[in-house]
């Protein structure tokens, strides 16, 4: 049954790579512009995504460790450094984004300006990390995940034509616009494959003490939870596509995006969407947030975990709280939290090969993992992974000015 | 006899206290040179000056400046290789309460100002 429940790990991490700001933005403006032609990048980055985020609790579970702090221990400091300088960056424009997301959410729903929301939604959330234990982040933010099936239903409701659908699947090589249409996919795969999945899973995965009985159930559960966040995703670029492409409507707004629900639900579509968003955001930002304290607290050597009492960890609890505190203030002096979004997912794409290529060396270590170390099939994977990483690193921030973002 | 290969096995080793609390990482070795007979490991050192020595001068520089509004008596720890009690796989045991350690000063620092005014109050009600 503790096996069983470990889901809850899988489906807050999925959230934070699948329905934060960044990817129900890049999903919606996909279906918005491009209908159902772009469903085969949600497909491509949740099959990645799955073989990644099995790996990192593979890994967790094996020897115990969570991944910054392997990397620091079999790489050295000086190799870390600036890779864990731009990470930290990266993971701060990234929890602004999550933070504008839960703000823009009570914008909808209070009239009140996004920028109001900063400081109360940023002493929210450090109210509640001080508070609660890994197990009640895991278990409520899940519970409330849920809500964003309302994306899936409303996705349903609308009878999309199956045979686009599908075909949808296939990558199309000749669009529209190409420039914007790879920008879009780029974003997509970029807004899903963040390195904080992977830091906060195998640390939560630490927390939850896992062993090496939970390799099986970790397969299972990278499936399913990344599974989730797939599944929503796709729901948001169907109803884009079904509600916005017909209007005309390419989402350069978030509020245009607020009206996708209602069609579906007419009078609760409204705030569904901003209460599914806001959900989202929050989980995501409690995930970025504590894994920006994992990682600075497991490279220094310091005493880590959500589940001690901030007396005990007084720097870790130091770390999310500035995180928090810096990210809020980017909210609050006005910035547009979705032209963050594309800032941020570009510092996420450059970190991303700095990331890879030390988990897939560590992956193969045979006196680390032992019988679990990496097979030929997640190898493939992640040599995929991380050639697409340096394709994203490359393209991400010409693309994101040219095409998709701007 | 058993070897160690210090840049492996040793250097950025996390380091664990007596009482199992996480104090740091081997942020530095310490040799000894002993004339003709072969160098020997004298002390495992830790905190940031260690580690600004590790990037370059310039970095030691920067943040000899930046110490001074520091609250840390020093940035950095020795601990003598007779403290160390066991090297497992993936932590080196030491024979030292964390707590009164240099390498604690900040964790505790924060503590006083940071966390107990605010916990405080959660102690008393709960």
């Amino acid at each position: 049954m503790k096996k069983a429940l470990a889901l809850t790990l899988g489906i807050v991490t999925s959230i934070g790579g699948f329905l934060d700001m960044g990817a129900l933005a890049t999903s919606a403006q996909a279906g918005a512009s491009y209908r159902f032609q772009l469903l085969w990048t949600i497909g491509l980055a949740t099959l990645l995504v799955i073989f990644l985020v099995e790996m990192s609790g593979r890994f967790a579970a094996a020897t115990r460790k969570a991944l910054p702090d392997a990397i620091r221990e079999h790489f050295g400091f000086t190799f870390w450094l600036v890779p864990f300088f731009v990470l930290s960056l990266s993971h701060l424009l990234v929890l602004g984004t999550e933070i504008g997301g839960i703000c823009f959410a009570l914008h909808l729903v209070s009239g009140l300006p996004t920028s109001f929301w900063a400081l109360p939604v940023g002493v929210l959330l450090v109210t509640f990390l001080w508070r609660s234990t890994f197990n009640t982040i895991e278990d409520s933010t899940s519970l409330l995940g849920l809500i964003t099936l309302a994306f899936v239903v409303a996705a349903v409701s609308h009878h999309p034509p199956m045979k686009d659908l599908l075909a949808g699947f296939v990558p199309t090589l000749t669009a529209e616009e190409p420039l914007k249409y790879w920008g879009i996919a780029v974003s997509i795969v970029g807004a899903v494959l963040s390195p904080y999945l992977f830091y906060f899973y195998s640390s939560g995965a630490v927390e939850d003490d896992w062993d090496s009985s939970f390799i099986g159930v970790n397969r299972g559960i990278a499936a399913l939870g990344m599974g989730f966040g797939s599944v929503v995703a796709m729901g948001a670029l169907v109803v884009a596509a079904m509600v916005l492409a017909p209007r005309g409507i390419a989402m350069d707004d978030y509020h245009q995006a607020a009206l996708m629900l209602t069609d579906a639900f007419p009078f609760w579509g409204f705030l569904l969407f901003a209460v599914g968003l806001g959900v989202a955001c929050l989980a995501a930002s409690l995930e970025v947030a504590l894994s920006m304290a994992y990682a600075t607290a497991q490279t220094f050597g310091w005493n880590w975990g959500e589940s001690l009492d901030p007396r005990e960890d007084a720097r870790f609890g130091a770390v999310y709280t500035g995180a928090i505190a810096l990210s809020s203030l980017i909210i609050l002096v006005g910035v547009d939290p979705l032209k963050l979004t594309l800032l941020a997912m570009a510092t996420e794409a450059a970190v991303l090969p700095f990331v890879a290529l030390p988990f897939l060396i560590l992956m193969n270590d045979r006196k680390l993992l032992k019988e679990h170390a990496n097979g030929w099939i997640s190898n493939t994977v992640a040599v995929i992974v991380l050639l697409l990483a340096l394709v994203l690193t490359v393209v991400s921030i010409p693309l994101a000015l040219l095409g998709g973002g701007g | 006899m058993k070897k160690l290969d210090l840049t492996r096995d040793l250097l950025d080793m996390q380091v664990v206290g007596r009482d199992g609390t996480k104090m740091g990482r081997v942020d530095g070795l310490i040799l000894e040179l002993r004339g003709d007979l072969p160098p020997r490991v004298d002390a495992i050192e830790m905190g940031f000056a260690v580690l600004a020595r590790r990037m370059g001068p310039r970095a030691e520089r920067w943040l000899a400046k930046l110490r001074r509004w520091s609250v840390r008596r020093t940035a950095s720890q020795r601990v003598p290789w007779s403290k160390v009690k066991a090297i497992e796989p993936h932590h080196i045991q030491i024979d030292l309460d964390a707590l009164e350690t240099p390498a604690f000063a900040w964790e505790i620092w924060l503590r006083d100002h940071f966390v107990a005014p605010i916990e405080g109050k959660r102690e008393k009600s709960g």
